[in-house]
């Protein structure tokens, strides 16, 4: 029971790490990024390949997939939205046109990598096994919830007492006044889809980290789920986003322990139904980016 | 007469098909107040938000310092002192009054608390500065919304309606703020709906009809003339 417990907080936090990057987006900009599940996808494959080439510690590598991931977000940006800027339909069509650039990540990954799934190298980073209490862990584990932390908390600490976070919370409530004020609003856009894809990178690279391999299907595999942690975390909310994804996984992971994993979707979703008959705004939904 | 510090030729605006300002040239001396007054939807909002770069005119041009501006980005003009206080205040509501303050005060970041020399001109926003913007009353947004141009050490501030909707005593509190940003050596150009009390603070009125220019000329002259007097001031 403990041991599913954990295994649900361990899982939960990569869904946590997916969902912020891309609840941020929404918070400051009110877009729906749907590429981003093919941005965490390429984080995978991009983390594995960086790992065979050069054999760099494990904490030097995600930085270089932030890096990349960082990078991929200002495209994604330049690409799926900033040439609809202005339009009537702004959000709609960047929606749309975020899930067409996705579709083009995935094919440009299958260009490079293949259809068979990608692996780390088996000594890459050897998981040993820890047991606190009666719980066993891998290191892959702690790693995982370590970094998961570390960048939640160092993402909510930059956005409510860095000037760039400053902006961007004046930005999410009102474009024009912060545009009056000399924030450069380009910037900032620029600045929030990296550090959602740099995020939604790490994620990937992490989940592929916990699975020893990495398909072109890795980011269909969460996405659904992702989502769901985000309406149920409420859309733009950073620690509903965090604390969804724990409950979530912890959900899902109870769902295999007291039946089997054929249920564990149906269970995540009628969590998700239930709780928004009960709090249609999510369970922070009240909480935006802004006030964090 | 001073060098112009600022300069609009044949300013145009046009929000699609409707234009909104047509051929509006004027100039503002260093160290002025120019009033622009008018109608509601003559035009002055949409000259300053083309003046201080929050929309691309259609055709014109606007001089800064003698430097043609008319292409450059809002933040770069801010950045070399060209600053808005728009309409409707737009204060952050979210974010505290000392967030507000901090992000006009952009340019001068490596400075250790730039915000607290407004506290000294504005008393009632340092009681206040840890509280939502949004928690502040109408006047005291106004003043937040002033406050937080003039932290940007402005050389100009383009003033858009700082009266409306205020009490009485909250516009004496206005515009005795925007004589004492004047008398500092701040070059102010003030747009307004009430006509009378811009024109009395200005050296320079212009009036807009239908976003022309209708009547310009010294403001002690423009509010004597009938014209203006019938269509603007009405009977005091």
């Amino acid at each position: 029971m403990l041991q599913q417990l954990a295994n649900g907080v361990f899982a939960g936090s990569i869904y946590a790490l997916f969902a912020i990057g891309f609840t941020l987006v929404f918070g400051v900009l009110r877009h729906l990024n749907l590429a981003h599940p093919a941005v965490f996808t390429a984080g995978a494959f991009v983390g594995i390949e960086v790992a065979a080439r050069t054999a760099i510690p494990v904490w030097i590598l995600f930085p270089v997939v932030a890096l990349f991931g960082a990078l991929a977000g200002v495209l994604v940006e330049r690409i799926a939205f900033r040439p609809l800027r202005g339009r009537d339909d702004e959000h709609f069509a960047g929606l749309i046109s975020s899930v067409a650039l996705g579709g083009v990540v995935i094919a440009l990954l299958q260009a490079r990598y293949g259809t068979e799934p990608k692996s780390f190298a088996t000594d890459y980073f050897p998981s040993r096994l820890f047991e606190f209490a009666g719980i066993r862990v891998t290191s892959t584990q702690l790693v995982t919830l370590a970094l998961a932390l570390v960048l939640m908390l160092g993402l909510a600490w930059l956005v409510s007492a860095t000037p760039l976070g400053r902006s961007m919370r004046a930005v999410a409530e009102n474009p024009t006044a912060a545009k009056v004020l000399g924030v450069n609003v380009g910037r900032v856009t620029a600045g929030t889809y990296a550090l959602s894809s740099a995020l939604g990178t790490v994620a990937g690279a992490l989940l592929a980290l916990n699975l020893g391999q990495a398909g072109r299907d890795l980011g269909a595999s969460i996405e659904l789920v992702g989502f769901a942690v985000i309406i149920l975390g409420g859309l733009g909310s950073l620690w509903g986003a965090m604390a969804a994804g724990v409950v979530l996984g912890v959900a899902e992971a109870m769902t295999i322990h007291l039946f089997d994993s054929t249920w564990k979707s149906m269970v995540a979703f009628a969590l998700l139904f239930a709780v928004l008959v009960i709090r249609p705004r999510g369970l922070f939904g009240h909480v935006k980016v802004r006030e964090v | 007469m001073p060098e112009p510090i600022l300069e609009v030729e044949g300013l145009r605006v046009a929000y699609g098909r409707v234009q909104a300002v047509r051929n509006v040239s004027f100039s503002v001396p260093e160290g002025g107040l120019v009033a622009l007054v008018g109608a509601n939807g003559a035009g002055k909002s949409s000259v300053l938000a083309a003046v201080s770069g929050l929309v691309k005119p259609a055709a014109g041009r606007v001089r800064f310092d003698g430097d043609d501006v008319t292409r450059k980005p809002a933040h770069r003009r801010i950045g070399a002192g060209l600053v808005l206080v728009p309409e409707g205040r737009q204060i952050l509501g979210t974010l505290t009054v000392a967030e507000n303050l901090l992000l006009g005060a952009h340019r001068r970041r490596r400075e250790a608390a730039p915000e607290s020399e407004m506290y000294d001109l504005f008393p009632v926003l340092a009681e206040r500065r840890a509280l939502p913007a949004g928690s502040l009353s109408g006047g005291e947004q106004q003043m937040l919304a002033i406050a937080r141009a003039m932290i940007a050490r402005p050389r100009v501030v383009l003033l858009d309606e700082p009266s409306m909707g205020l009490a009485p005593k909250m516009v004496d509190e206005v515009f005795a703020v925007i004589e004492k940003i004047r008398a500092s050596g701040v070059t102010v150009v003030l747009v307004e709906q009430n006509a009378r009390r811009a024109l009395r603070a200005a050296d320079t009125g212009h009036v807009l009809e239908t976003g022309e220019i209708a009547h310009s000329g010294p403001a002690s002259e423009l509010l004597q003339d009938p014209r203006v007097v019938k269509a603007y001031l009405g009977v005091e």
